[in-house]
């Protein structure tokens, strides 16, 4: 046995009291008064949307389709909105957002196992043992959201999830920037006022809260009792923003348009809650894990995707958000360019691809190339750790700054790979 | 030769483990412990001009309630104390909650928290764990002992797995083992030290980390196809190499079993046709002659061995006085001192002394005035400037004594007690209350595999706001508010606020509760609600 040199260290060192106190001393770096500054300079909050086609969605019958090879499949190749690029006719709406796209077609993520990929995909790194990254919802929550901001940093819109709270995946940035899941886009759990309370009585048991908290507090002010009655506070606060979370407020017509389905109405949630001030927000739609019938599945699946997409970037851009906001359509991998004898593709990381918008994005830029199957990339080879310096960089966030670990210095994206620059605006 | 030059090194660094109550403060050995404990963290010499003094009767009440049975006391409880003028009742309630059956129960829940960090109960039912680190404490077994049979890795008993749990729920994970064991047990974080030296902490070497990890190296976990059960398997032969990644001439060395600063394992020649008591097979669980890993706790619980009883001494410390003698928990090493060096040796030492007695550790240590000192500041003084301990820590419940003092603010766990009395009112009810203490429970833990710590979220404030279980235990009709509004206003409004906050209601809030219970009367549910969520339910103070 040998020394696998896997630096790790975090465990205990994820106390957010020593945290805090190792950050503290980055606050004259401005790390952490950085986000809110800029946000006071420009008038804009920056967020972030991702869309997970959970499973592995193929990039050949999405971003990089290979029409007329051996493993092109059945589909053809359409035009864009952008004259020269062409993506997979199972995505016509789509097609005609290009101009707001950038695609990446030359992506290799070296991990075909579902968990393991996703771990890449959200952390922008490879697992270590030791050493656990926050996702990047997390990480945006912290360096993008707003203590006053009532909603959570990260919401988490799932099909049928479990709903609640995963703190593991906030790892060192502690629980408060844990992702709050929506299992099936409902409301946060208990964010209903009990039925038997009427307004006024709400009202008036916070004002009693208030009156109790503020006795205790006169003479036993600590900066933990004072985290702890904030979470009151910031709770009212969600209560009253209980709306953002019901889609049936919107109009019918656009209501339509999305779609009704779980996916449609899940892509119009999350345009209500960046628009009502949230910072980050993935909304998950399943079942790409195509292993057989990977045609078949994939014209259900992305006929279900294509028209709430494109609809929510369109909407998105429409309102004036979409400059602000970062849109990143991603899997855990791509699938194999081969067809198996179920008609289906495998798992496969070597050289997929990844669609981006809005936010410091270069609209319709490409980036990358595979050969003329898609069994390899042949040009500008990019792999999660470029992908996150790209994301930051669009954010407006420095990706060589750190966060600090008990004084051990953690980079927001991993320092050997950098920003993917041809598609930032 | 470089094992020369390490054991010179370990000789050196182990200096600071070494016991120095001897050259500490006039400790004069007849004194109870906790007058020399007092006598120690007073010694500074604004202490006084800080001294918040004795804590009132009921926030003592309270405190103590909460860490020694892990939930509030009752009303009854408070009031009873309150009347009894006896001089020494303060030490006699320590006594009698020591005795509990709640503290059995809240120890171990302690103790389960600290080992196992809440991993999943995969391989040993958490109930049976939990019966066995509750008898331990029932029974007030030495710690050491304890230890030696939880790190004892003899699976072969299917009835006895807590044996083997630390290891399983790890994964078997000789690298985990190693590192948890260095963390949890030992009060040192090796971790940065398993490929090179440490980084940032000179005394911590990368031969101490792969000391312990030769102990656990050889184990592995089998599924066993006769008692199809995964049990533990250990080999009997295989070293360990490692290199620094930072040595650039990359010398390899041989992992040699040693605790951290302590001295190397004498290892027997063992035939080599004896090697095996069960020999290895497909889906058989190996017991070696000789078992390294059964000689883990043994090295670590050796009376002269200190990091061992240093940690234990600063967590039951942190446990009573809210902050650790050194922090974190897992940094004890010579540029990290205690803040107070004497009361961690004496600590040490009396563990030593007595026989790794937790209860007479706990008991002492609730004693002393520093523990029993108010955590209001004195009248005039700046809480920011006063030495530590001058004032008393205000600590935050932990999931387990926040989910059991809802269930006993509301009446629920005195009203199972009662209806399910029997032999066993204390478990009974705490198995039927299991449930619905969970709620909490789970909101308020922290991941599985990382300790503790204190970050409120909104959600938690979200489900103590609305969740119908908790909405239904202070509505009309509900125990607690059936009970008070049975009672006349005045005594209503008494026992609302020792039934909640364990205390009587101070004259301002007598009047404003009057008032509104005379207004809205049927809102009494709304007020205890106000009260709970009060940071004055949620820290002990």
């Amino acid at each position: 046995m040998h020394c696998n040199y896997a630096c790790g260290s975090s465990d205990h060192l994820l106390s957010r009291r020593s945290f805090l106190t190792a950050a503290g001393g980055a606050l004259g770096l401005g790390l952490l008064t950085q986000p809110s500054l800029a946000r006071v300079l420009n008038g804009q909050q920056k967020r972030v949307l991702v869309i997970d086609l959970h499973g592995g969605v193929s990039q050949l019958e999405t971003w990089d389709p290979k029409p007329g090879t051996n493993t092109g499949g059945p589909f053809q190749a359409i035009p864009t909105s952008v004259p020269g690029i062409h993506i997979s006719e199972l995505l016509p709406h789509t097609a005609r957002q290009m101009h707001r796209m950038a695609l990446v077609r030359s992506l290799n993520t070296a991990e075909d196992d579902h968990g393991k990929g996703a771990i890449i995909m959200n952390t922008g790194r490879r697992q270590e043992p030791g050493l656990t990254y926050p996702h990047l919802g997390s990480a945006c929550a912290r360096l993008l959201g707003d203590e006053s901001n009532p909603l959570p940093g990260y919401i988490n819109i799932t099909p049928h999830g479990t709903g609640g709270v995963s703190v593991a995946d906030a790892a060192f940035l502690g629980p408060r920037f844990a992702p709050v899941s929506l299992d099936d886009g409902k409301a946060p759990q208990n964010i209903d006022r009990p039925a038997d309370l009427t307004a006024a009585a709400e009202q008036t048991r916070q004002l009693l809260r208030l009156r109790a908290s503020e006795r205790f507090l006169r003479r036993r002010r600590t900066a933990q009792t004072e985290a702890y009655t904030q979470t009151y506070d910031q709770a009212v606060g969600l209560m009253q923003k209980k709306h953002l979370f019901n889609t049936a407020n919107e109009p019918e017509k656009l209501r339509d348009r999305y779609g009704r389905h779980d996916f449609g109405r899940h892509c119009l949630l999350a345009r209500r809650l960046l628009e009502g001030g949230a910072t980050f927000v993935k909304v998950t739609h399943t079942n790409y894990d195509t292993h057989h019938e990977n045609f078949d599945f994939h014209l259900e699946q992305l006929g279900e995707f294509d028209l709430p997409f494109a609809t929510l970037l369109e909407d998105l851009a429409l309102r004036g958000l979409l400059d602000t906001t970062l849109v990143i359509v991603q899997s855990e991998f791509g699938r194999t360019p081969n067809i198996n004898h179920l008609y289906g593709r495998d798992h496969w990381s070597r050289a997929w691809s990844v669609a981006l918008a809005g936010c410091g994005i270069k609209g319709g830029a490409v980036v990358g190339k595979t050969n003329a199957n898609g069994t390899a990339v042949v040009d500008r080879e990019v792999n999660a750790g470029h992908l996150f310096h790209t994301y930051f960089k669009a954010l407006g966030l420095d990706p060589k700054k750190n966060f600090y670990v008990e004084q051990r210095p953690i980079p927001l994206a991993d320092p050997k790979a950098s920003a993917i620059t041809e598609i930032l605006a | 030769m470089s094992m020369s030059r390490t054991a010179l090194l370990a000789g050196v660094l182990s200096l600071f483990l070494l016991p120095c109550s001897k050259a500490a403060a006039p400790a004069v050995r007849s004194e109870p412990l906790h007058v020399r404990i007092d006598r120690l963290i007073g010694i500074d010499q604004d202490f006084a001009r800080y001294d918040a003094g004795l804590a009132s009767d009921s926030e003592f009440l309270r405190r103590v309630h909460i860490d020694l049975a892990g939930y509030i006391p009752t009303s009854a409880q408070i009031r009873a104390f309150l009347a009894d003028s006896a001089p020494d009742k303060r030490r006699r309630v320590i006594e009698q909650l020591l005795n509990s059956p709640e503290y059995a129960r809240n120890m171990a829940q302690v103790f389960d928290v600290l080992l196992m960090e809440r991993r999943p109960s995969r391989h040993v039912p958490q109930a049976d764990w939990h019966e066995f680190l509750r008898q331990a404490f029932l029974n007030n077994r030495p710690w050491d002992e304890v230890v030696r049979e939880i790190l004892s890795g003899d699976g072969t008993d299917p009835k006895k797995r807590h044996r083997i749990k630390f290891f399983l729920e790890r994964d078997s994970d000789p690298h985990l083992v190693s590192r948890d064991i260095s963390r949890l047990l030992l009060g040192m974080n090796l971790q940065c030290a398993q490929c090179h030296d440490h980084p940032r902490i000179e005394d911590y070497r990368q031969e101490h980390y792969y000391g312990l990890f030769a102990f656990v190296s050889r184990m592995t976990a089998v599924q066993d196809k006769n008692k199809k059960l995964l049990l533990l398997s250990e080999k009997a032969d295989g070293e360990t190499t490692y290199q620094s990644v930072f040595d650039p001439k990359k010398i390899t060395k041989t992992a040699v079993p040693r605790v951290p600063f302590g001295p190397a394992l004498v290892e027997p020649l063992v035939d080599k046709a004896k090697l095996y008591v069960i020999a290895p097979a497909a889906d058989v669980a190996a017991v070696p002659t000789f078992s390294r890993l059964a000689r883990l706790a043994g090295a670590i619980t050796q009376r002269d061995y200190l990091p061992f009883r240093r940690n234990l001494a600063n967590r039951l410390w942190a446990h009573l006085m809210g902050r650790g003698l050194f922090e974190p928990f897992d940094n004890d090493h010579s540029a990290n001192p205690p803040s107070h060096p004497e009361v961690l040796d004496l600590l040490a030492q009396e563990l030593a002394d007595n026989g790794f007695n937790i209860r007479a550790i706990l008991r002492e240590l609730a004693l002393t005035k520093t523990y029993q000192r108010s955590s209001i500041p004195r009248p005039g003084t700046d809480a920011k400037q006063a030495p530590l301990y001058a004032i008393a820590v205000v600590k935050p419940l932990s999931p387990e004594q926040l989910a059991w003092s809802v269930m006993q603010a509301t009446g629920l766990l005195e009203s199972y007690r009662k209806a399910y009395g029997g032999k066993d009112p204390e478990g009974e009810a705490y198995r039927r209350l299991a449930p619905s203490a969970a709620l909490f429970i789970n909101a308020f833990a922290n991941p599985p595999g990382q300790p503790q710590t204190f970050e409120p979220r909104t959600d938690q404030a979200l489900l103590l706001a609305n969740h119908p279980s908790l909405r239904s235990w202070l509505a009309p009709g509900s125990t607690l508010a059936t009970r008070l509004n049975s009672l006349p206003l005045p005594t209503r409004v008494e026992e609302l606020y020792l039934s909640v906050l364990g205390r009587l209601p101070d004259e301002e809030e007598r009047k404003e509760a009057t008032e509104f219970l005379t207004r809205q009367p049927k809102d009494i549910g709304d007020l205890a609600w106000a009260l709970l969520t009060s940071p004055e339910f949620r820290f002990n103070h």
